[in-house]
């Protein structure tokens, strides 16, 4: 079996209205694989219903390296700092790789 | 009870919403599924786009609706101008500019429940009102988001050195207004808009089953949705509006209705027409408006602006404000 691999995983909640700049800020740091999901919820901001298009969230799930992680992070301070109300969680995975590292036991 | 008002309560369309508003203050688990409920809020500035477009083909741009659209013009740049110089004594001036932004664009359903009030009531209206509709919809965005930034210039200057926040990476002027045309509900309207008007009367007998005939129940629908978001938002929202604000969002629209029919009084618009561009100026956006600033202005609080558009506005002009800028246009 093919080892597992070690990452960081980034699960962003967001208003859906910034899911198009949140994908751009991925994309500047050559973060290519995030998966989208709609959600639903409330907070400080108010009811989430789903409802609306302007009363979505979604929540935006990243695998990623350690390295990479930290400049993503920097980009969504500077984003918080501006006032962008999100919620950025980082946690430790361990992936089953779709590909085993290179030099690694089949 | 007036006539005008009574005959609007007893609308199915409208009975659904006070049957949301109260199911969802039961807190009753009656839940519209939210694929659907996006479809029918497209599906409402589809049928809104292609019937405005087919009147217009058919009755053209008379003077009278020349008047009318700049009357609209007039009154998107006016309302957001003064809700602002009014809220910013109160409220920080971000929220200020966000509640001017809202308060200045439009609601279209609460237009789509005028022009069936005025349908109820055999009142005749151009089909340029749509395009008034559409044209109301953006100018406040771009008065607000430079109201926004020339907020965030003032306090960087006043800030102590090396204390102010760094500017918004994302935020330009070619951004927000790339948001705000290329937004879906605003484009579809649009296309249907021309699809409509290149169509004309062929087009619209062709769509007649799905824009004419299920138009009511599918409003309906949507109304009951809106009344149990209504109640949810009003019921959750942490952000506790105070006097003031529920004042503002009590008596705003009408004050803008009354402004926007002096207006029409003073051009000489048909009833119709004068009490659609009451409903426009009365109307704060819960849809559009709200997603565009959250993103061009972040240091805005949305428990703000979008309770008062969503959650005191939009059920005053849908139960009492349309009856009663009705019967104001009356007196005209």
């Amino acid at each position: 079996m093919r080892p597992l691999e070690h990452k960081k995983l980034l699960t962003l909640i967001a208003p859906r209205e910034f899911q198009r700049l949140l994908v751009d800020t991925l994309q500047k740091r050559e973060v290519g694989g995030y998966t989208i999901v709609p959600a639903t919820g409330a907070g400080a901001s108010g009811v989430r219903s789903g409802l609306l298009a302007s009363d979505s969230n979604v929540l935006i799930y990243v695998i990623i390296s350690e390295a990479r992680l930290q400049l993503v992070l920097e980009d969504l301070d500077e984003l918080m700092r501006g006032g962008y109300r999100l919620k950025a969680l980082v946690s430790d995975i361990a992936i089953l790789p779709r590909k085993p590292a290179a030099g690694a036991d089949q | 009870m007036p006539s005008g008002l009574l005959h609007s309560l007893v609308d199915p369309a409208i009975l659904f919403f006070v049957f949301g508003v109260f199911a969802g203050l039961v807190r009753s688990n009656l839940e519209i599924p939210a694929a659907i409920s996006k479809f029918f809020s497209l599906y409402l500035l589809m049928a809104l786009g292609l019937k405005g477009g087919a009147s217009l083909a058919e009755t053209g741009l008379p003077v009278e609706g020349v008047l009318a659209l700049l009357a609209a013009i007039g009154m998107a740049a006016l309302v957001p101008a003064y809700s602002f110089l009014i809220l910013g004594r109160r409220i920080s001036p971000f929220d200020a500019a966000a509640v001017a932004a809202t308060y200045g664009s439009v609601s279209a359903v609460t237009f789509i429940a005028a022009q069936q009030f005025l349908r109820n009531h055999e009142v005749a209206f151009g089909g340029h009102m749509t395009v008034a509709m559409v044209l109301m919809e953006s100018p406040a965005i771009v008065m607000a988001v430079l109201l926004a930034s020339l907020v965030r210039t003032r306090l960087a200057r006043a800030a102590p050195a090396g204390t102010a926040a760094p500017p918004l990476a994302a935020l330009s002027m070619r951004a927000v207004l790339h948001e705000a045309f290329t937004d879906g509900a605003h484009l579809l309207l649009i296309g249907s808009l021309v699809i409509g008007y290149l169509t004309g009367e062929h087009g619209a007998q062709v769509m007649q089953p799905f824009t004419g005939a299920i138009f009511k129940g599918i409003l309906a629908f949507f109304l009951l949705e809106m009344g149990l978001l209504v109640a949810r938002q009003f019921k959750e929202s942490k952000v506790r509006l105070g006097p003031f604000l529920i004042g503002f969002a009590l008596l705003m629209p009408v004050f803008n209705a009354t402004l926007a029919l002096a207006l029409a009084w003073a051009l000489g618009l048909a009833r119709g027409d004068a009490m659609l561009l009451a409903v426009l100026s009365a109307s704060a956006s819960y849809i559009v408006v709200p997603a565009i600033v959250r993103y061009a202005i972040p240091e805005a609080r949305p428990g703000v602006y979008f309770t008062m558009a969503l959650g005191v506005t939009f059920p005053f002009n849908i139960l009492l404000g349309i009856p009663l800028y009705f019967a104001m246009s009356g007196m005209i």
